[in-house]
């Protein structure tokens, strides 16, 4: 089953068209990768289906139910996270802080004003289990804005994790690392997505060849092709547009 | 266990001082603690705005304002109306009016806030001193009584002794702040501070934002219509200039930033600063309102964090406590 499915995705921004008619299917269950050259739509294509921009045609279905242009709290009480390719934390709350609003969020505790958080032993119970996990407990206690790149970055791919969605969007987590932090990025995102749908935009080759069941090539705001790794590889279409000098 | 003893020490030393307060300073000094007193609820309401959702209000004395007359309207127009409804009434009319503003101004942030703030501020304020019928004009309400505090089958308190009616307004603002501090310490408050520093990836965690903004738009609003409430029965007067004029918008902005925005004791600290400093400068010279600036300006350029937050890097730099607020 498609968990998630574009048909005929059109968008332009005033004038300049973007994406071209994408027809984007995920499966329930998969990593799926989209890769692309720079400027080919991968990151406007995430923007139109998690609700920051309403694409010019088409739709979006999400686990069966058309969601075009709904907003992004709806689509993240429906079950969809997503990260940020430029790093989008609470900066001056602390790492902790960050992970609760997440958690109260997955919760359901939006307009509680009855009851002190730092009292809701629950909550922080479950926001200092997420932190363990993701190997942040250290850095309980320090604002977002001060952490490393690296951890930063954990973060950011966290807070998309933390609310529990069943289809996680991420936009380049591993954008700007180094290489051992992406060793670890790539471990945290196998280890925190087990079971659940991804979809992952990425340039680093290595991290989706060994991350994606399925990848989809965004070239010029239309899909060129969309298979199994070892499929895509071999194709000659996505060699020429994009594969091609990286000899993979 | 260390620190909460120190927190209740502080609070019986707090209650103590606050008893015997107008035993000590004598009439005049009680009037213009409580007079500090309003403004530093006022100016905690407009932090909640400020330091911690991140917008600034060039219009928040439209609610204090619309709060003040409401309270007046109703003890002159409304034969034995009683004392604790009318300052009620006074927090009634500033929510419905944060209410009413709402759907517009829950939908723009930054500079577009204070802009339209500031235009519904003098609005309000124009729209006071044209409706002549109504608010009085310029020389506004006056002559009200102050009602007595009745505890039905109790007792009758009279509140026209400057000396009961001080107890009645400090019980007043104290719950209040205490409401308020416990409001930023609900998940809702933190909901809030999310909104200052990422308003978006607060939509994207799947809280809806209007909403959240409206509350807490409304929440001060309510309060500071208190906070005028507790200024019309102490100043037994209400006139736009005083209640409703961009002096009294600006006001608890300085307050703010002086005290530290951001922490919830900064604007109290800072309206106390602020009123201190107004008795001392009078017996020198007219012009407070230079010697405020210049004092804000210094603020500003050399201690953005406030006297809360210069106090916090002290206490971290003498002590050696890695602290980073």
């Amino acid at each position: 089953m498609n968990i998630l499915e574009t048909k005929g995705l059109y968008h332009d921004f005033s004038g300049l068209q973007v994406l071209f008619g994408v027809d984007l299917q995920v499966q329930e269950g998969e990593r799926h990768a989209v890769i692309g050259p720079n400027g080919a739509g991968k990151t406007t294509l995430f923007n139109v289906i998690t609700g920051t921009y309403q694409p010019s045609r088409g739709q979006v279905y999400f686990k069966g139910k058309e969601i075009t242009g709904a907003k992004p709290h709806e689509l993240t009480r429906l079950g969809m996270g997503r990260s940020f390719q430029i790093t989008s934390t609470f900066n001056r709350l602390t790492t902790f802080q960050n992970i609760r609003l997440a958690i109260l969020s997955k919760k359901a505790i939006r307009f509680q004003l009855f009851r002190k958080v730092d009292k809701m032993q629950d909550i922080t119970r479950e926001t200092d289990e997420v932190l363990k996990r993701i190997n942040l407990d250290r850095e309980r206690d320090l604002p977002a804005g001060m952490l490393s790149y690296g951890k930063h970055r954990s973060l950011e791919i966290s807070l998309a994790l933390a609310t529990d969605p069943d289809l996680i969007m991420l936009d380049e987590p591993t954008a700007g690392m180094s290489r051992d932090e992406t060793h670890h990025a790539v471990e945290l995102i196998r280890r925190l997505t087990e079971g659940k749908t991804v979809v992952i935009i990425e340039h680093d080759m290595d991290v989706i060849f060994s991350l994606a069941d399925r990848i989809t090539v965004l070239h010029y705001g239309q899909i060129l092709a969309s298979g199994p790794p070892a499929e895509i590889k071999q194709n000659q279409a996505v060699k020429d547009a994009y594969l091609g000098e990286l000899e993979v | 266990m260390r620190n909460s003893l120190h927190k209740w020490i502080l609070g019986v030393a707090g209650v103590i001082i606050l008893a015997i307060f107008p035993r000590l300073a004598g009439i005049y000094y009680t009037n213009v603690f409580l007079g500090f007193a309003t403004f530093a609820l006022y100016a905690v309401t407009l932090n909640l705005q400020l330091g911690y959702m991140g917008v600034l209000s060039f219009g928040h004395a439209m609610f204090f304002g619309t709060g003040a007359y409401a309270t007046a309207l109703a003890l002159t127009h409304i034969q034995g109306f009683p004392l604790l409804p009318a300052v009620l009434v006074g927090g009634l009319a500033g929510g419905l009016l944060a209410l009413i503003l709402s759907p517009l101004l829950v939908r723009v942030s930054g500079t577009a806030f204070a802009m339209l703030t500031l235009a519904f501020g003098q609005l309000i304020f124009v729209l006071a001193l044209k409706f002549r019928e109504v608010t009085g004009g310029e020389d506004g309400i006056g002559g009200f009584r102050v009602p007595p505090l009745n505890i039905p089958g109790m007792v009758s308190i009279d509140m026209t002794n400057q000396i009961n009616f001080y107890y009645f307004a400090v019980a007043v603002i104290v719950v209040c702040l205490f409401i308020l501090w416990f409001y930023t310490k609900t998940p809702f408050g933190t909901l809030v501070v999310g909104i200052r520093d990422n308003a978006m990836r607060i939509d994207y965690l799947g809280f809806k934002l209007p909403q959240t903004r409206a509350v807490n738009l409304i929440v001060c609003g309510t309060f500071a219509g208190i906070a005028g409430a507790v200024h019309a029965l102490l100043q037994k007067l209400v006139s736009t200039v005083g209640v409703l004029d961009i002096q009294t918008s600006f006001e608890p902005i300085m307050m703010a930033y002086i005290g530290g925005v951001g922490s919830f004791f900064g604007p109290i600290i800072g309206s106390g600063v602020l009123r201190l400093l107004e008795d001392l400068v009078i017996r020198f010279t007219e012009r407070i309102g230079l010697v405020n600036g210049a004092i804000f300006i210094l603020v500003v350029l050399y201690g953005p964090t406030g006297i809360v937050g210069l106090f916090h890097s002290a206490k971290a730099k003498w002590f050696h406590k890695e602290k980073v607020s």
